[in-house]
């Protein structure tokens, strides 16, 4: 963020600062001045930077506001809700399938009349997936129960933040609010801005934490929150949250007016823009109506009288406030960037068309239109042919369609989606030269895999052109491991790096049949895939060969926000390979940390500075969590010890095909966000099993096996040794990090240690 | 201030890269030194999706007088500047593409004018070429300061003082010991600058949206790919930034260490018969298209039959052996 400029004082109001910023780092710096006791999140793009930049301001001492990374958004809404249950100050940040995922707990937390506020920056749920921005996950939001403001601008983001706290904790209001503005256009786009200079000012302006409303924080006030009710309750509890809510209507108004005083920028609950005299109008959510300013400006100076309405708050809606604008407008096109699909128009259709009916005189032709979705460009040309609709409709009188979509088109019928390569399947992918038997005595598998110059015959899984960064260790460490694995596979990607490189409509890298789904849930859906593909063979639906491998390829995030999920499907003991590459962090939403980001690592979340070291905690050992299921077979492998790999995907398959479910891990380079060179990949990977920290074996029904150890072939080197070709741990070989590198040294040796007492010992 | 707007009143930059290279960063400095420093108002974005380092990316802004409100933020189409990061983008990228006609295209370049002109497909406009990568190798910094030198040569509205206070306050919290090279850098750039002024009039090309390869006529339901492997007939080269391996088929013993670490799928590999009379798999060559030049080959090869090599134009396309692939019969025809 750009710092102070020169100050702008005004007459009567506070100190403000001019910068140039955009909606997120405005959301960023409104939450610092707060000083919020706590911020539960989960990374998700577009809104991820909050949490990024308040990570960062904290290093540099800015605020105190406790950062806590959730499992994913649901444990993120859990998290804001306890700690707004013992009366804090509470934050989050999210966007379209993270808010899909805490969906549930938004009603818990209005419906106990906890206030918090959570900034949406608005995105495309999935799916298909979409990182863009729309409307479609604001529009779940409409009945949460939650105040719902928008921001069309950074400017407004900064202010509905300041106002935002002071609405929720209102006696009148005790409601959780929204903020919700416009992923990347607003979240990213940089604007001049201003801003109250003191922190002080803003916490003068929102005031203390008011006191009265019961806590879980006080035993001298002990209390029971979320008794379940029968419905002669329930109705008193929710007609209560329905005045509180249309109450909050007039808090935001008072709320908006005395900001005003403050900061000189007005807020009404409907942004008018030269709707005084006009007859054709268009109503648009956030960012687009600014582009709809200025194609009114030019529409005007050819003697149409047209204006744009934009609503600052649409829970509760201003109903009345758009029956007064639209009074004598003749025509008024509604340009949704979200569909309600069958309803004839999506939400903000319906309730400005139920406002309207209640002014009986009222006699505006209302028009409908599904435009931007995944965040497609609206240009100034789009705004006027949406207007050049509604013109058209004033002038015959009547719309000719009155609900439509807008942008989409038809393609050309020449130019069809064809295959484009001879499908590979069967024994394309059966190379004869690997195999593997059962051991009489015990019981585990003897592997013989030929040297892998041979292995060159069979054709990768994927096809090259995909888009990973140079030098990503993704696809080294998968074909190595599908090299191991003869005959067909059907693979699962969750959402993470390798997924979004390699499906990139209408792209795909995939020569066998891949799926995606979210990365809470691909375990259990390729559960589903795997019993399904059984059940209709069993049934005889299906004609095609047993011998196909289904398998889940997920990265660390993966294996966080979707452990549950991923256990589950362990204890089912299903026939799958759940293959995970470990990059230690959230590579695709900007490298954050994951809990298998070891100890004093820097990421975008766990920055290194004054006030902190990189991540607080040590990595997540997931092979042993995935081992404490009990099913067959887990491994670990990387590139760097390839045969050891092969034989591993080999053992993988037999045991997926006989017994139930595999899990192995891949450590893998991200050299973009290890700030290591390209070339070291290997190098680096060589010194990560070198140094004991990823430790090459597997635990085979039940019985752990080192696979390769390097203190027995004289290779053990010390930690450091791995640690220096990483710009992302270079701090940690400064005399000053001496504790916290012993400290992970120290858990690396633990661990360790427990492995080969697991090695020697068959009943650990 | 600004010598030339567009109807809505704006001066436009926009800035042509692959990720990596500091575009975004180099945008959100120029904007600031305009917003900040010159007393204009101004907008700064990028484009963002999923892109990777190495695949194109454009950051973009728009300058006007301090009375205008910004609301448009829509794309830069019809930019009065561009700047161009890495030439071999023209190779995925039409980076030239609106340009008005009296624009000025700023690329990072050593070769000539005609070769620049005819590559990037610009017939028209004033043609500034600067060594930026050879200026950032020197100073050891990014291309994008010596890029941003150039650029501010042409948008004479920002004067290099407040170019250079940006510089100072962006580099002293991030990195304080790299202030001084990045202002050598910058002016650098600003000084070494060879310019061409427009050849001959000509129609500016105008911008044209780029519209999907299918429709909802077309789309099979539900976002199902049928083309699976498709991203075979992208050309991903320009993810290179200056180095390339170099196979020596006579040091090669064919072990497989370098496809073992290949991200990008690259190696060529053929059944022969070997000097006993077996079958045998030998690798055959490398299919330059693909190679993000990320060089972990070379380092896997254990008879340095892998060489890092800088590369230079024409290299790849006459060293390279193309993979070969079983295409269904008018597969091809169909993705053209």
């Amino acid at each position: 963020m750009a710092m102070i400029e020169k100050d702008v004082e005004m007459a009567n109001q506070a100190v403000q600062e001019m910068t140039f910023a955009s909606g997120n780092e405005m959301a960023a710096l409104a939450a610092s001045q707060i000083n919020y006791h706590i911020m539960g999140y989960f990374p998700i793009t577009p809104s991820t930077e909050i949490a990024q930049l308040l990570d960062q301001m904290k290093g540099r001492g800015e605020h105190e506001t406790m950062l806590i990374p959730a499992d994913g958004e649901h444990g993120s809404a859990g998290i804001c809700y306890g700690a707004s249950l013992m009366g804090a100050r509470v934050l989050n940040a999210t966007s379209a399938n993270g808010l899909m995922y805490m969906l549930e707990q938004l009603p818990v937390q209005s419906g106990t009349r906890f206030p918090m506020v959570l900034n949406l920056v608005t995105r495309s749920v999935s799916g298909p997936l979409d990182i863009h921005g729309d409307h479609s996950d604001l529009y779940f939001t409409l009945n949460t129960g939650w105040v719902v403001l928008l921001a069309r601008t950074p400017q407004a983001v900064y202010d509905m933040n300041v106002m935002a706290l002071k609405i929720a904790e209102h006696e009148d209001v005790r409601l959780p609010v929204i903020i919700a503005y416009d992923g990347f256009f607003t979240s990213h786009q940089k604007r001049k801005v201003h801003y109250f200079r003191d922190r002080e000012t803003v916490q003068a302006f929102i005031g203390p934490r008011k006191e009265g409303f019961p806590t879980a924080a006080d035993p001298k006030r002990p209390v029971t929150i979320g008794a379940h009710m029968g419905g002669d309750d329930l109705i008193n509890n929710h007609y209560q949250q329905s005045v509180a809510l249309y109450r909050a209507g007039d808090v935001f108004r008072q709320v908006a007016a005395e900001y005003e005083k403050w900061s000189g920028r007005r807020y009404e609950p409907l942004d008018l823009y030269r709707m005084e005299d006009a007859e054709v109008a268009l109503f648009l959510l956030n960012s687009a109506a600014e582009t709809a300013k200025d194609v009114a400006d030019r529409l005007r100076k050819q003697g149409i009288k047209a204006g744009v309405i934009s609503p600052n708050i649409i829970r509760p809606f201003p109903a009345e406030e758009i029956r007064q604008a639209l009074k004598h407008v003749k025509a008024l096109l509604i340009g949704e960037r979200a569909d309600s699909y069958g309803a004839h128009g999506a939400n903000m259709t319906h309730e400005v068309k139920a406002a309207l009916q209640e002014d009986r005189d009222n006699q505006t032709i209302v028009l409908s239109r599904v435009y931007g979705l995944g965040g497609k460009d609206f240009y100034a040309e789009d705004a006027e042919a949406l207007f050049r609709m509604a013109i058209d409709a004033m002038e015959k009188g009547k719309a000719e369609k009155t609900f439509d979509y807008f942008g989409h088109v038809p393609g050309r019928l020449e130019q069809q989606p064809k295959r484009l390569l001879e499908p590979i399947h069967g024994d394309a992918f059966r190379s004869g030269l690997i195999h593997v038997t059962v051991d009489d005595k015990t019981k585990r598998l003897n592997v013989k895999i030929p040297p892998l110059r041979a292995l060159t015959a069979k054709p990768k899984r994927l096809a090259p052109g995909h888009g990973a960064c140079p030098g990503c260790g993704i696809f080294p460490g998968l074909e190595l491991f599908f090299k191991g694995i003869e005959g067909d596979i059907v693979v699962l990607f969750q959402t993470g790096c390798a997924y979004v490189v390699s499906a990139a409509y209408p792209y795909s890298s995939h020569k066998q049949t891949m799926v995606h789904n979210l990365f809470q849930n691909g375990a259990a859906t390729l559960s589903g895939m795997v019993e399904a593909f059984f059940e209709l063979k069993r049934r005889g639906e299906l004609n095609v060969s047993d011998d196909v491998t289904f398998v889940m390829v997920t990265g660390d995030g993966g294996m966080d926000i979707g452990m549950g999920s991923a256990i589950g499907t362990a204890l089912r003991n299903h026939k799958l390979i759940i293959i995970e590459y470990d990059n230690e962090g959230y590579m695709n939403t900007g490298a954050q940390m994951s809990y298998s980001t070891p100890m004093g690592h820097m990421t975008t979340t766990t920055g290194v500075g004054k006030g902190q070291r990189g991540k607080s905690f040590h990595h997540k050992d997931t092979p042993q969590i995935m081992a404490a299921t009990n099913i067959p077979y887990v491994f670990t492998g990387t590139e760097a010890f390839p045969q050891d790999l092969v034989k591993k995907a080999a053992k993988a398959q037999w045991y997926a095909q006989h017994e139930g479910t595999v899990y192995g891990k891949l450590l893998i380079t991200c050299p973009l966000n290890w700030k290591s060179e390209e070339r070291y990949g290997e190098t680096i990977l060589q010194a990560a099993v070198n140094s004991c920290f990823f430790p090459l074996y597997e635990v085979e029904r039940g019985k752990t096996t080192i696979t390769y150890n390097p203190e027995a072939k004289g290779r053990r080197i010390p930690l450091s040794e791995w640690l220096k070709y990483m710009g992302k741990t270079k701090h940690l070989l400064r005399e000053e990090n001496k504790d916290l590198l012993r400290e992970l040294e120290e858990e690396v040796e633990r661990r360790w240690t427990i492995l080969k007492a697991k090695h020697e010992h068959p009943y650990l | 201030m600004l010598p030339k707007t567009n109807e809505q009143g704006f001066f436009e930059i926009r800035l042509e890269s692959i990720g990596g290279l500091g575009a975004n960063l180099a945008g959100k400095m120029f904007a600031e030194a305009g917003v900040l420093w010159s007393g204009l108002n101004g907008a700064n974005f990028s484009s963002y999706g999923s892109e990777k380092k190495g695949t194109p990316v454009k950051s973009f802004i728009r300058f006007c007088e301090p009375h205008i409100e910004i609301r448009d933020h829509s794309p830069i189409a019809t930019p009065h500047v561009i700047g161009v990061f890495h030439e071999a983008l023209a190779k995925m990228v039409d980076v030239t593409s609106g340009l008005v006609a009296d624009g000025t295209a700023v690329v990072n370049s050593t070769r000539e004018f005609d070769d620049i002109r005819r590559d990037l497909r610009l017939p028209y406009g004033t043609l500034v070429i600067v060594d930026a990568l050879g200026i950032a190798v020197e100073e050891r910094v990014k291309i994008n300061m010596p890029m941003v030198g150039a650029l501010l040569r042409v948008c004479s509205f920002i004067q290099p003082e407040a170019m250079e206070t940006v510089i100072r306050r962006t580099f002293a919290t991030k990195a304080p010991h790299l202030v001084e090279a990045n202002i050598r850098a910058f002016r650098r750039g600003y000084e070494e600058v060879r310019i061409q002024a427009s050849p001959a009039p000509a129609e500016e090309r105008t911008f044209v949206r780029p519209s999907p390869r299918f429709g909802y006529e077309t789309q099979l339901i539900g976002g199902v790919i049928v083309a699976g492997g498709n991203s075979l007939l992208k050309n991903v080269s320009g993810s290179r930034q200056g180095f390339l391996p170099r196979w020596e088929a006579d040091k090669c013993i064919h072990c497989v260490a370098c496809d073992n670490v290949c991200p990008d799928l690259c190696f060529v590999w053929e059944e022969r018969v070997d000097k006993k009379g077996r079958k045998q798999m030998f690798l055959a060559g490398i299919d330059y298209q693909y190679c993000k030049g990320c060089l972990k080959c070379v380092e896997a090869c254990p008879t340095a039959a892998l060489v890092a090599e800088r590369e230079v134009p024409g290299f790849a396309e006459a060293h390279s052996l193309k993979h070969s692939f079983s295409f269904m019969k008018g597969g091809m025809e169909a993705w053209q």
